[in-house]
């Protein structure tokens, strides 16, 4: 089992696809539960603080939105531990923690850079393209070390 | 504090003629899990123990795997901090992207089924070429001429 | 503050939650008995606006504000006013921002804020700007009032000084203008040289009103019939002193800490900038220049409108730079005139440059505060937009005048 980062790293079907051929999903979700989870915060609704864009100095420049280097604080841990990643190509509008387009152009670079086993397909538009779309994981998924899952092969 | 005993919450998304979000509560009950359920519009959102609600995902969505979607979610079912009832109306970003990627599910189905039935489809990358400028410049000029 | 009625302000923002101040925007809210609200709409309506707004770009969250925006003109959410917020230095969401504003000013009466924030925006820094709004949305009635009626005192506890005024049936009968060191002494001795020159004492006052940074402190220890911030005053207090109380008008105040650039319509403001980037866009860094110059402040002016700002090389983007770029003129030999005249340049060309890109500039323009006494600072805004600038009489003492004006609206109560 490997930890693979999504992008959209807030999307259910990546998330579930991942988790269901037998890998760890790296989503935004579990930074944000986390946030919330933390006692002593108390900035709602996600409970990101100010301190956070400050953390994501690390990521990007202070000319840089505080917006992206507050998401950067979050996404940041993630990428660092990823093992493998799936990048969804222009998917349809993602909002929220996928709502600033800088970030995802930031994210997306950094997962290419860290040159681990990794899996872009574009967005499906048509009903085979969205088949094709969940055999393709499969079929990346299944390929990474570990892998347990995939209803032939076991 | 050990991962196992960590407090999240996943969405259970259910698209399905046949299973209902109170089939998954009964199975829930049933599991006698230590974990909170809220029934919502497209699931369920169940928090409790790292361990103990990975343990109820995985059984619930063995009642009809291709149409139980999971995922982790951040904010705790009914939180006041997400709730629209208490932060000013609107629907949340999230919400949205939820909306859009709901509404893809019967075609992710579809293709986890045939999983299922061990069908393994041929899968083709059908990028149509790019249109050259050569090729582009002759149809603009066969266009033209045709208009005259 | 006595509690109000609750305020429902449309919050169409992106990147508040994540830069960490979504908290914040929602505590200065209710500081002033208001609430934020987030307009109701479908994930259709998102996927749509960029065809009927016509501004396409890449980010989802700002295409969600734009829909947002429509909800709100075609009336599907209850909402008194708008706050328009996104991060501060990213492009994208400034022309969103930008023309979402417009687009609200153009289509509805909602009174409107456009901020850009960053990770250090506090409640309090955006607390005056919500006050104005709210007060806008709330206080029509009091906002429409046209004379000044009984003996009233104004006073405005400014950053830089302090201003007071008594007027008494639409005429301004004492004044007093004094540094402010502390608040309340200065506040005291202003309204003392106020009520001296008017002949009058405390006991004679109908009703005050107080404004300017000091004015919760203030307000409370002179218990004041209203305490009230700046944007409102000010706008109030121009168009009364110019003789413009209805129509279009743009206000512009060039303070000794920031900066305001309001859009007012029949007195009411509509959309307001507050701030400046840096202390080289503010009466500061005049002040600073008349001390390295050798002259008095109020000198300042007459010298600028002597010289040539063309001749000097002046950038006060920061008051850091702007205060070498004339210490080095000074050194190559430039014009003390010259450099008085770039200095108000370069302050007008900060307010243009950072300001009054986000508020419609509709005449007449009336500059108001101290800064428009330096004869070089109206005059380098008139040669920069091409209008003309109007300094209405009493234009230092505008927030005092403002207040004293409003204040009469209390007599009686």
């Amino acid at each position: 089992m490997v930890k693979v980062f999504i992008y959209p790293s807030n999307s259910l079907i990546l998330s579930d696809l991942v988790d269901r051929f037998g890998h760890e999903p790296l989503a935004m979700m579990q930074e944000i539960g986390k946030k919330i989870r933390t006692a002593g915060l108390d900035s709602p609704p996600i409970n990101i603080t100010p301190e956070d864009p400050k953390l994501g100095l690390k990521y990007a420049a202070v000319e840089v939105p505080a917006g992206v280097r507050g998401r950067m604080a979050l996404l940041g841990p993630l990428l660092e531990d990823a093992e493998a990643g799936i990048i969804v190509k222009e998917p349809d509008i993602s909002f929220g923690c996928m709502g600033c387009a800088r970030t995802n152009e930031l994210i997306n670079f950094l997962v290419r850079a860290k040159k681990v086993p990794l899996l872009e397909l574009n967005y499906p538009t048509t009903e085979d393209e969205a088949k094709a779309f969940v055999h393709k994981i499969r079929g990346f998924l299944n390929g990474l070390p570990g892998a347990k899952s995939g209803k032939e092969d076991e | 504090m050990s991962d196992d005993d960590d407090i999240i919450s996943k969405m259970i998304v259910l698209h399905s003629t046949f299973t209902l979000p109170s089939d998954l509560v009964i199975k829930i009950y049933e599991s006698k899990a230590d974990i909170t359920v809220k029934e919502t519009c497209f699931g369920l959102i169940v928090e409790g123990k790292r361990s103990e609600v990975n343990r109820v995902a995985s059984e619930i969505r063995n009642m009809d795997p291709s149409r139980i979607f999971i995922k982790e979610r951040g904010v705790p079912p009914g939180s006041s901090n997400r709730c629209r009832a208490s932060q000013g109306g609107g629907a949340k970003p999230g919400f949205h992207q939820h909306e859009i990627e709901f509404a893809l599910l019967p075609y992710f189905t579809e293709a986890l089924d045939e999983i299922e039935r061990g069908e393994m489809p041929e899968i083709r990358d059908v990028t149509p070429p790019h249109l050259t400028i050569e090729k582009f410049k002759d149809i603009i000029e066969k266009e033209v001429k045709e208009s005259e | 503050m006595a509690k109000e009625n609750l305020v429902k302000i449309a919050q169409l923002s992106c990147g508040s939650e994540y830069s960490g101040i979504q908290k914040e925007i929602e505590t200065a809210a209710s500081m002033v008995d208001a609430e934020i609200i987030f307009p109701e709409l479908t994930i259709d309506d998102v996927k749509a606006v960029e065809e009927s707004f016509g501004l396409q770009v890449a980010s989802p969250d700002l295409k969600l504000m734009m829909a947002r925006a429509q909800a709100l003109v075609d009336g599907k959410t209850n909402a008194d006013a708008v706050l328009i917020a996104t991060c501060f230095r990213c492009a994208e969401a400034a022309l969103v921002r930008n023309e979402i504003r417009r687009y609200i000013h153009e289509n509805s009466k909602f009174p409107v804020i456009s901020y850009s924030f960053t990770e250090r925006t506090t409640a309090a820094t955006l607390l005056t700007r919500l006050e104005a709004l709210t007060t806008t949305a709330r206080r029509r009635n009091l906002l429409a009032r046209e004379h000044q009626e009984g003996l009233t005192a104004g006073i405005d506890s400014g950053s830089t000084t302090t201003k007071a005024v008594i007027m008494k049936d639409d005429k301004v009968v004492g004044t007093g203008w004094v540094p402010t060191v502390k608040v309340m002494e200065s506040a005291t001795e202003a309204l003392d040289n106020a009520m001296k020159e008017a002949g009058i004492t405390r006991d004679a006052i109908q009703a005050l009103g107080v404004t300017g940074y000091g004015r919760f402190l203030i307000g409370d220890e002179f218990k004041a019939d209203l305490i009230q911030e700046e944007i409102t005053v000010n706008s109030k207090g121009a168009v009364y002193l110019a003789g413009h109380q209805k129509g279009q008008a743009t206000v512009i105040d060039i303070g000794g800490m920031d900066n305001k650039a309001i859009s007012v319509q029949d007195g009411i403001p509509g959309m307001f900038t507050m701030g400046g980037i840096c202390a080289g866009a503010s009466g500061r860094f005049l002040e600073m220049t008349s001390k390295r110059l050798g002259v008095d402040i109020t000198e300042l002016g007459a010298l600028a409108v002597k010289g040539m700002q063309e001749h000097v090389e002046m950038n006060s983007y920061c008051i850091v730079f702007g205060i070498q770029s004339l210490v080095n003129s000074l050194a190559k030999g430039s014009m003390p005139q010259d450099v008085a005249s770039a200095a108000c340049y370069s302050v007008v060309e900060q307010v243009f440059e950072q300001q009054l890109q986000e508020v419609e500039v509709k005449e007449p323009l009336i500059m108001v505060g101290g800064s428009s006494l330096i004869e070089g600072v109206p005059k380098a805004m008139h040669d920069l937009l091409k209008i003309d600038v109007t300094v209405p009489p009493y234009s230092q003492y505008i927030g005092a005048v403002g207040a004293a004006l409003l204040a009469s609206g209390f007599i009686n109560k």
